[in-house]
């Protein structure tokens, strides 16, 4: 056993209502081993983001963290001071964003923006940190390194301010990156680019990565394990072949009969599961996914299924599927 | 960034060719100069003789480019009301003016931008508050209002400052400033002050609602999961992204301030524009009113166009949105 690098227990936030807390994340617990990376997947509004936000303090009012521990390398971080927590945040977890559009500074150079990054972080004197911020222009792939340091990000392409994002989520060297769909915001075609880049960065410098997204073809692509979240809480965590070969929890299941996926005979199968998920204070007592699930029984109506390990894997519910024995 | 140049300066001169041309049409359908002119008991041919010689029997578009070449040989024609030549009175009366402009911007500067940039990044502390109740007052008071306030408080009450003239001026070549002497800066301050009440309270709550809507910014929450510093994130990465509305706006209030100080001017017995332009009305002496309006047109268009050649050096962005 391991021990993990980021270990995320009972998180739980909530957003103050008019006066009244809907609770968006529901003690949800998983952890992150070194070098590995751990996928969150799960529909929009399952609370990703949320999680991954919360991780590093970077909730937007009204969310707010109200319980749970975080620990990273065993330091707490759900109790570190601002300023500890400054020191963190892009020097011991990167967080890559999702839209390169918005993400960059519009008026400060790609260059200058890479600097002030590895400067905080990292204290190198002036041409150590112009160096590796060159460095990290070209690591992503970028051509002619003093060009580009010296542009905005308006003169770049979607795909060219993407690998940027990501050059200044690791140039401080932390030993995990966050990414919050750092693929969907772009073309399709940029799209295989950016997880090549991902990937082999990942290779490179063995940092672990927590990589969230709603697309099980990205997960299948990249991932060692897989975080299922539905509604707030965590459905089922399982490496990932597992996960797509034997799924625990039906939602898993249903999720991957809704991702179109090529079958053996060369057709395209596609299985929406029915209904929806249940919106911010509106989750029914006991199992989430009670209302869209054929498996479910009365105690799934009354009772919230706690997470149960078993063997690799862990799941919340209380009639799991059969495993398949190979 | 030649191709912006060249746009600007062409779009600027084409709007004061239509400010000149309106200024024009002013003169030669209000003025009357053969009344101004002629005596009384003139004959017909002594007016058809001044009728050509003013060249007002050429068509329209003629008599245009006449007053605009006069114009830009420096020839602005002659006062109904002091037959003073027009250039010599906008001369006189310019420095004044301008130094009350360059004074009061200069007090919004150091005031407005501190104090905006305050409340921008501290919103709902107490003191953010306060400086907001006061720029509501800056906002609604008239400028007159603030101005005989300041009458009544620094003149009157406590006896510190004037309330009227500019003090001793110093002659430099065609330019008298009051600038190099007390009596001068103490002359200025109270209607600098009033002239700057609003431009402050206007430039606090510009950047205040700027500043707020670029703090809620993905690039600054990004900045922020970087772990930059505070006083980084707000003094620079935030702050660069409010300069551009906030170098426009102190631009077009210096105009502004040049332009219309007509009001405070005449509150504080300013010898500038603002006083010379109330007497011209006055005297209906459409002359010196012509040229007061192109006067202001010019400041207004050099303004801007200083301004606009000032964009792209803030924001790059500005270059490819014109292309
Ligand atoms: N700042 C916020 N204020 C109110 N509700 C929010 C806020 N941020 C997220 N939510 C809600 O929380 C839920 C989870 O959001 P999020 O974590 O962004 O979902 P996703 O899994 O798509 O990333 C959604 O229902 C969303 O509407
Ligand atoms: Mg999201």
């Amino acid at each position: 056993m391991t021990t993990p690098l980021l270990d995320v227990r009972d998180l739980t936030v909530t957003i103050n209502r008019d006066g009244r807390p809907i609770t968006a994340l529901d003690k949800v617990s998983f952890s992150v081993n070194p070098g590995e990376v751990l996928g969150v997947v799960g529909e929009s509004g399952a609370g990703k983001s949320i999680t991954g936000a919360a991780i590093i303090d970077l909730l937007v009012p009204p969310l707010k963290r109200t319980g749970g521990t975080i620990s990273l390398n065993g330091d707490r971080l759900d109790q570190l001071s601002p300023k500890e927590m400054r020191r963190v945040r892009g020097g011991k977890i990167g967080f890559i964003f999702q839209d390169p559009m918005t993400s960059l500074n519009p008026v400060i150079t790609i260059g200058r923006q890479l600097c002030d990054a590895i400067e905080t972080h990292l204290r190198l004197g002036g041409n150590e940190t112009k160096r590796r911020a060159l460095d990290w222009i070209a690591r992503v792939g970028l051509p002619n390194p003093d060009v580009q340091f010296k542009r905005y990000p308006h003169q770049l392409s979607g795909g060219m301010r993407q690998r940027i994002v990501i050059a200044l989520a690791l140039c401080a060297n932390p030993s995990l990156v966050i990414a919050d769909e750092p693929t969907t915001a772009l073309d399709v075609s940029v799209q295989a680019h950016i997880l090549q880049l991902m990937r082999d960065l990942h290779r490179e410098s063995e940092v672990s990565m927590m990589l969230i997204t709603h697309d099980l073809g990205v997960i299948a692509k990249m991932a060692d394990r897989v975080a299922v979240l539905y509604a707030g809480r965590v459905a089922e965590i399982s490496p990932v072949a597992e996960l797509f070969a034997n799924p625990s929890h039906p939602y898993t299941r249903g999720l991957i009969r809704a991702t179109p996926m090529p079958t053996a005979d060369g057709g395209v199968q596609l299985d929406q599961i029915p209904g929806a998920m249940p919106g911010l204070g509106a989750v029914p007592p006991g199992c989430a996914f009670n209302p869209r699930c054929s498996r479910a029984q009365s105690d799934c109506r009354s009772v919230v299924p706690p997470l149960v390990t078993q063997e690799s894997s862990a799941f919340s519910c209380f009639h799991p599927l059969e495993r398949d024995v190979a | 960034m030649l191709n912006y140049v060249a746009s600007r300066v062409v779009q600027t001169a084409f709007v004061l060719l239509v400010i000149s041309f309106i200024a024009f049409l002013l003169v030669a359908n209000i003025g009357d100069p053969l009344a101004a002119l002629l005596s009384a008991d003139a004959t017909v041919t002594e007016r058809a003789e001044l009728v050509a010689r003013l060249g007002l029997d050429q068509p329209l578009l003629a008599r245009f480019l006449h007053f605009l070449g006069n114009l830009l040989q420096g020839d602005f024609g002659l006062s109904y009301r002091t037959q003073d030549p027009v250039s010599q009175l906008i001369l006189e009366r310019m420095p004044a003016t301008i130094e009350l402009a360059f004074v009061s911007l200069l007090i919004t500067i150091a005031v407005g931008v501190p104090a905006g940039i305050y409340c921008g990044v501290n919103p709902n502390s107490y003191f953010g508050r306060f400086i907001m109740l006061i720029s509501t007052a800056g906002i609604t008071l008239p400028n007159f209002v603030v101005g005989l306030l300041l009458i009544a408080v620094f003149s009157v009450q406590l006896g510190l400052l004037p309330s009227f003239g500019r003090g001793d001026v110093v002659q430099i070549g065609f330019w008298s400033t009051g600038l190099l002497s007390v009596s001068g800066w103490r002359a200025i301050l109270l209607p600098a002050a009033t002239l700057s009440t609003f431009q402050v309270a206007f430039i606090i709550r510009m950047l205040r609602t700027q500043l707020m809507e670029v703090g809620q910014s993905e690039h600054i929450r990004f900045a922020r999961a970087r772990g930059l510093s505070e006083a980084r994130i707000w003094y620079v990465y935030a702050i660069k992204n409010t300069l551009l509305p906030v170098i426009t706006m102190l631009g077009l209030q210096l105009g502004n301030i040049i332009a219309f100080s007509v009001v405070t001017e005449n509150v504080f017995a300013w010898p500038g524009l603002g006083s010379l332009f109330l007497q011209s009305i006055q005297a209906a002496d459409i002359p010196v009113i012509a040229i007061y309006l192109i006067f202001v047109g010019v400041v207004f268009m050099v303004i801007n166009l200083v301004v606009e050649l000032l964009y792209p050096v803030v924001d790059a962005r500005v270059l490819r949105r014109q292309s």
